[in-house]
C-alpha cells in the first residue's frame, strides 16, 4: 500500500505468520502477538489483552504496535532483490538406513518408512508414462491464497510415487492427481481431509479393491496411490509442516493416505460417477472431494425398520447435523443403492431431490450456525426467521458414490464438497 | 448350531475357523559378512521436493514520525473475533491518543480474498493500518 502497516496475530500462529511473511518477501515484518485464542473472549478480556504484554516479545502490546508504525526502518527492512528458497541437493548418497533417517529428519516422509527413491526405481516409474521427466505437471500450495504455489515436474512426482511404495503402473493415476494441484493436506485449523473417487477401466487394470474392505488398508494400489498423494502434498509444495502449513488443531488420521474410493460400478444400479460428470464409461477418471471428516451411517434413524430399511431416512438423519459450508458425499454399499431403487428411487437425482427437501432448517437456525450461510439473491432479502429453507441451497451439494462388498446394507458419509474430475488416460 | 453358522449370524467371517498357529520366528545367527556388506552399501536417492518460486523482497513502507494527528485504519480480515479485538483497540486509541482518527473496516470477502478497493481507500485517506487476524 505504501503506508506503514502493523499486523497482529494470536501467538498460536507465530511460526505460520513469520514464515508466510518471509515467503511473501517481507522476512522482517513487524508482527505483534496477542494471547490465544481471541475467539469467545469478552470485551473486557480483549481490552486486557491490549493493555497487557505481547506474549512473544514480552513488551506492552499497544506500545509495540505504535512503535511498529513509527520506529525508523533498518537497512535490512528496506532490502530489495530476489531470493530462491533452498530445497536441498538434487541427490543424497548414504546407506539405506541413513537415508531413511535423513528423509525422516528433513520432513520428507509421513514418518513411516519409505522406499528409497533410487535413480533405477524412479526411471522404472517414469517408463509408465509417455510424458517427459522434466515436463512441468502443475503447481500446488498447502492453502490457495495463503501460500505461494510451488511448481513440480513429472520426475519429482515419480520420486514421491516410489517413496510411497507405488508400482509403476499406478503412476498415471498419481500424475493425474498431481496435475490438479490439489493438496491432500489443505492447511486449516479444521483438520480437513481429501478424497478421490476413481472410475473406469483403470480400477480393474490395477486390481483396485472396490468390494469388501475397499476403503480399508489392504489393497496395494488403493493404499499407495493415496499415500503418494500425501507425500506429494508434503514435498511438492512445502506442506505438512505442523504449526506452519499443517494447522489442524487435532490433525486427521485420514491425511496418511486419504480416502481413495474406486467406485463399484458393476454392482451399482446407476451410471458411474464419472459419466455423471460428462466422461465416457470407457474413460478412466479421478474425481476430487474435500472437507470435514467421514462418519459411518450405522445406527441411524430408519435402519432396522420393518418391513424394509428406509435408507433415505437414515441418510437424511445422518447428514442433518453437517455444516453446509461443505456438501454431503454419500458412500453407499451396493445393497443400499439397490435398496433405494426398491423404495422407488430409480435415479440418483430422485434421491438427491428427496434429501434436499428433507434436510431443511429455519432461517433463524442458519443465522446461529458458524459454518452455514444464508441464501443470496433478491429472494433472500424477504426471508423471515421462521421461514423453512433447504440447508443445502444447491442440489449438487449432494453426491452419491457406490462402494463396498455387500456384507451389510451400510453407508458412510462425509461432509465434503466435489471439486473436479480429470482424465487418468491423459497421463499414460 | 455349528460355529460356521454362529459366526455368520454375528456378522463375522467363517474364515476365522481356518486360523492356524503361526510358526515362531527363529532368532537369527550373527550377521554374515554378506549382510554386513549389504548394510554398508551406498545408495543415491533423489530429492522429492518441488520447486518453490523465487521470493521478491519487498521493502517495508517508510514509517511515520509519530501517530499524533494521523488517521489509522483498523482492518478486520474476518477471522473469528478479530473485529472484536479491533473495536476494543479503537476504544484504546480514543482514550490514549485522542488526536488520532481511527477508522474501522471489515475486509470484503472470505479471508482468502483480496480487497483492492479497501487498500485504495486506506492509501488515499489513511496514514497507517493495523490488521488483525482473529482465531
Amino acid at each position: 500500500m505504501g503506508i506503514p502497516a502493523a499486523p497482529i496475530v494470536t501467538i498460536a500462529f507465530k511460526d505460520l505468520a513469520q514464515t508466510n511473511c518471509a515467503k511473501r518477501g517481507m522476512p522482517l515484518q513487524r508482527i505483534s502477538y496477542t494471547p490465544h485464542p481471541v475467539w469467545g473472549k469478552t470485551d473486557e478480556q480483549m481490552y486486557a489483552y491490549l493493555e497487557g504484554n505481547d506474549p512473544v516479545h514480552n513488551v506492552p502490546l499497544m506500545k509495540e504496535i505504535v512503535e511498529s508504525l513509527t520506529r525508523p526502518l533498518t537497512a535490512d527492512e528496506m532490502k530489495t532483490g530476489t531470493v530462491t528458497p533452498p530445497v536441498g541437493a538434487p541427490t543424497f548418497t548414504d546407506t539405506a538406513d541413513n537415508l531413511q533417517q535423513y528423509f525422516l529428519d528433513n520432513g520428507m516422509t509421513d514418518t513411516m518408512p519409505i522406499i528409497i527413491p533410487t535413480q533405477e526405481r524412479v526411471d522404472a516409474m517414469l517408463r509408465a508414462t509417455s510424458h517427459k521427466l522434466d515436463e512441468v505437471v502443475g503447481k500446488m500450495t498447502p492453502a490457495q491464497g495463503a501460500f505461494p504455489a510451488w511448481s513440480f515436474t513429472v520426475q519429482q512426482c515419480a520420486v514421491n510415487a516410489v517413496m510411497a511404495g507405488a508400482l509403476p503402473e499406478y503412476f498415471p493415476t498419481i500424475l493425474a492427481i498431481a496435475s490438479t494441484g490439489i493438496s491432500a493436506l489443505f492447511s486449516s485449523t479444521n483438520s480437513l481431509v481429501s478424497a478421490a473417487v476413481i472410475n473406469g477401466p483403470i480400477r480393474d487394470k490395477l486390481t483396485m479393491n472396490y468390494g469388501i474392505g475397499a476403503m480399508g488398508p489392504f489393497n496395494q494400489p488403493n493404499a499407495t496411490i493415496g499415500r503418494a498423494w500425501t507425500l506429494m502434498s508434503r514435498n511438492l509444495d512445502g506442506g505438512g509442516i505442523c504449526g506452519e502449513t499443517y494447522m489442524g488443531s487435532q490433525g486427521n488420521v485420514i491425511n496418511y493416505s486419504n480416502l481413495i474410493i474406486p467406485e463399484n460400478e458393476k454392482d451399482s444400479p446407476w451410471p458411474p460417477f464419472h459419466v455423471q460428470k460428462g466422461f465416457k464409461p470407457e474413460e478412466s477418471v479421478i474425481s476430487f472431494f474435500f472437507g470435514f471428516c467421514i462418519t459411518q451411517g450405522q445406527g441411524g434413524k430408519g435402519l432396522g425398520v420393518k418391513p424394509v430399511p428406509l435408507y433415505n431416512v437414515a441418510m437424511s438423519a445422518n447428514v442433518a447435523p453437517f455444516a453446509s459450508l461443505f456438501g454431503a458425499l454419500f458412500l453407499l454399499d451396493p445393497l443400499v443403492a439397490n435398496g433405494l431403487g426398491d423404495l422407488g428411487f430409480k435415479t440418483k437425482d430422485s434421491v438427491v431431490d428427496w434429501l434436499q427437501k428433507n434436510t431443511t432448517v429455519t432461517v433463524k437456525d442458519v443465522k446461529s450456525m458458524l459454518f452455514s450461510g444464508l441464501p443470496r439473491g433478491p429472494e433472500a432479502a424477504n426471508l423471515k426467521d421462521d421461514d423453512v429453507i433447504p440447508k443445502w441451497q444447491k442440489s449438487d451439494a449432494f453426491n452419491l458414490v457406490v462402494v463396498g462388498g455387500q456384507t451389510n446394507p451400510y453407508h458412510q458419509l462425509a461432509n465434503m464438497s466435489y471439486r473436479v474430475s480429470v482424465s487418468i488416460d491423459k497421463w499414460t | 448350531m455349528n460355529r460356521r453358522k454362529l459366526l455368520s449370524l454375528l456378522g463375522m467371517s467363517p474364515a476365522l475357523l481356518a486360523g492356524a498357529q503361526m510358526e515362531a520366528q527363529q532368532p537369527k545367527a550373527a550377521k554374515s559378512g554378506k549382510v554386513a556388506a549389504a548394510e554398508n552399501a551406498q545408495f543415491e536417492a533423489l530429492n522429492p521436493k518441488g520447486s518453490p518460486p523465487p521470493v521478491k523482497l519487498i521493502p517495508m513502507a517508510p514509517r511515520l514520525d509519530s501517530v499524533h494527528g494521523k488517521t489509522i485504519y483498523l482492518v478486520d480480515t474476518g477471522f473469528m473475533s478479530g473485529g472484536v479485538l479491533l473495536q476494543q483497540m479503537q476504544i484504546w486509541f480514543n482514550k490514549n491518543y485522542p488526536d488520532v482518527t481511527v477508522v474501522f473496516r471489515k475486509k470484503a470477502g472470505s479471508y482468502m480474498e483480496d480487497d483492492p478497493p479497501l487498500w485504495k481507500e486506506i492509501k488515499e485517506k489513511g496514514n497507517a493500518a493495523i490488521m488483525a487476524i482473529g482465531h
